[in-house]
């Protein structure tokens, strides 16, 4: 059989990122146990997002605790979740690396105080522009995205997520985040370390340039008048209470 | 005390001030290992019950897809249908045909698409009828129904394969276990049978049967745009 014969089916398991996927675990049961709930998106695959929400909210193994996870449609994403989801609730998205929606929906992640999780097959260069930043990437680095995604090998990665999530409430006083005491910076410049600008999407236009924006999930008052010509709905960068630059994501 | 993970704190001589602190620390670490190996060891399950799947089931899959060659070839369509995870696995199989990453697009709907419907038949003659009622309403001689269900026995399943087949449609199952309901029903022309007790693992390589069904069904379909041609 085709498939078995030339290699194409099953990643190679050494090149399954399961440390990204213990991490994003660690994450999900944390954000769950404080009350979050998960909103898929996966633009090109709408299966794959409502088979995640099924996952947890009705779990195959009886006694598992169903956990709040939602299928929400790609095509009105961004209003949809801008508008259900709360700070410290999770969006999770299933996509190649060059599907155009992405920016819009994983940048907001961050402007609305939304832990992301990124779960993607094909080729990471396949991406036109930079690739958006997600808190947990889990990518099956492989030369077709769409054998990954009908295969089996997608659908593995979430269950697998389902599974460590729920081997992690089995620690609770592993659970909050107090529990590490390390302060890793995600990136190699962080916030709370440098100058570098934070993440917002603008509501509201005031006066005198004054911008109102959500950053981190919280609403406060910025200078827009460095960039202007702003719209509710753009993506900002801010730094030290002015908008310094329009960014990717804001066309929608 | 003991810190399996190298932590430095047990050995400051405030140490044992914050033993909690300690243990938790350690603990994530354990943790984290433990997260990894459970991953690990779980694609490496899922990887070889699919190769060992499709190997075992090759001509299986071969002959049910020259049938289903042969159903488009004549005009025939695809129903898909399932429950919970399954019903997703009937909605990604009719965007595989439907909308296909490479090769013809061949006509393809899943059961489980129309919320209207569903609940309308739920609600009024019950569940188990779900996708029988369809079939009914939608099915031609010509057509095919494929169906996934990791246990093989539930009720709305085996009505609709049952409805199929009176209907003379070419009809294939996936399921898992051994010995269920659909892997000795006369309904299920073809039945691809999974061996295994993990409801994931299951679901993991119906995926890789179906897309290697699907392959099978368009190099049968170019072969027969090839003689043609000739």
């Amino acid at each position: 059989m085709a498939i078995v014969d030339d290699g194409r089916l099953a990643v190679d398991a050494s090149t399954v990122p399961a440390e990204d996927l213990a991490a994003a675990a660690l994450s999900l049961a944390r954000r769950f146990g404080a009350g979050g709930t998960m909103w898929c998106v996966a633009p090109r695959w709408p299966s794959h997002a409502r088979h995640v929400a099924v996952e947890f909210v009705h779990p195959v193994i009886v006694g598992k605790r169903a956990l709040p996870a939602a299928f929400v449609h790609a095509a009105t994403a961004v209003s949809a979740v801008r508008e259900l989801a709360r700070p410290g609730d999770v969006l999770l998205v299933v996509s190649t690396a060059d599907d155009p929606s992405l920016d819009a929906l994983l940048t907001r992640a961050d402007a609305w105080g939304l832990t992301s999780v990124w779960l993607g097959a094909g080729r990471r260069g396949a991406a036109a522009e930079p690739l958006p930043r997600a808190d947990h990437m889990v990518w099956l680095e492989t030369g077709d995205a769409a054998v990954a995604a009908r295969s089996g090998d997608l659908v593995m990665l979430y269950h697998l997520l389902w599974e460590l999530t729920h081997v992690v409430f089995e620690h609770p006083g592993l659970l909050t985040e107090d529990a590490d005491t390390s302060t890793d910076c995600a990136d190699d410049v962080c916030i709370t370390c440098s100058d570098e600008g934070r993440v917002a999407e603008v509501r509201a236009l005031l006066d005198d340039g004054r911008v109102e924006v959500l950053a981190g999930g919280h609403a406060e008052q910025v200078d827009g008048r460095l960039v202007g010509d702003l719209r509710p709905g753009d993506l900002v960068l801010v730094h030290a209470g002015v908008a310094v630059t329009t960014l990717r994501g804001s066309d929608d | 005390m003991t810190n399996g993970t190298g932590g430095a704190s047990a050995s400051e001589p405030t140490g044992f001030l914050y033993p909690f602190i300690d243990a938790e620390e350690s603990n994530l670490a354990a943790l984290m290992t433990d997260l990894v190996a459970s991953a690990r060891s779980k694609i490496e399950d899922s990887a070889s019950l699919r190769v060992a799947t499709l190997t075992r089931c090759a001509e299986h899959v071969e002959v049910a897809a020259s049938a289903m060659a042969d159903r488009f070839r004549r005009g025939g369509r695809l129903f898909t249908f399932g429950n919970g995870g399954s019903a997703t696995d009937a909605q990604g199989t009719a965007e595989l045909f439907g909308l296909p990453p490479y090769g013809r697009a061949l006509p393809a709907i899943s059961l489980v698409e129309d919320q209207a419907v569903l609940t309308a038949l739920s609600n009024d003659v019950g569940f188990e009828l779900v996708f029988s009622r369809q079939i009914i309403a939608l099915a031609k001689a010509n057509d095919i129904a494929v169906g996934f269900s990791t246990s093989g026995d539930s009720p709305n399943m085996l009505r609709a394969f049952d409805e199929a087949a009176r209907r003379g449609l070419l009809t294939v199952g996936l399921c898992g276990y051994e010995g269920s309901g659909m892997a000795v029903s006369d309904a299920v022309g073809h039945c691809l049978v999974v061996h295994s007790d993990s409801v994931h693992r299951i679901q993991e390589t119906q995926d890789a049967l179906m897309f290697a069904l699907w392959e099978a069904v368009q190099r049968h379909l170019n072969e027969t745009a090839v003689v043609r041609s000739a």
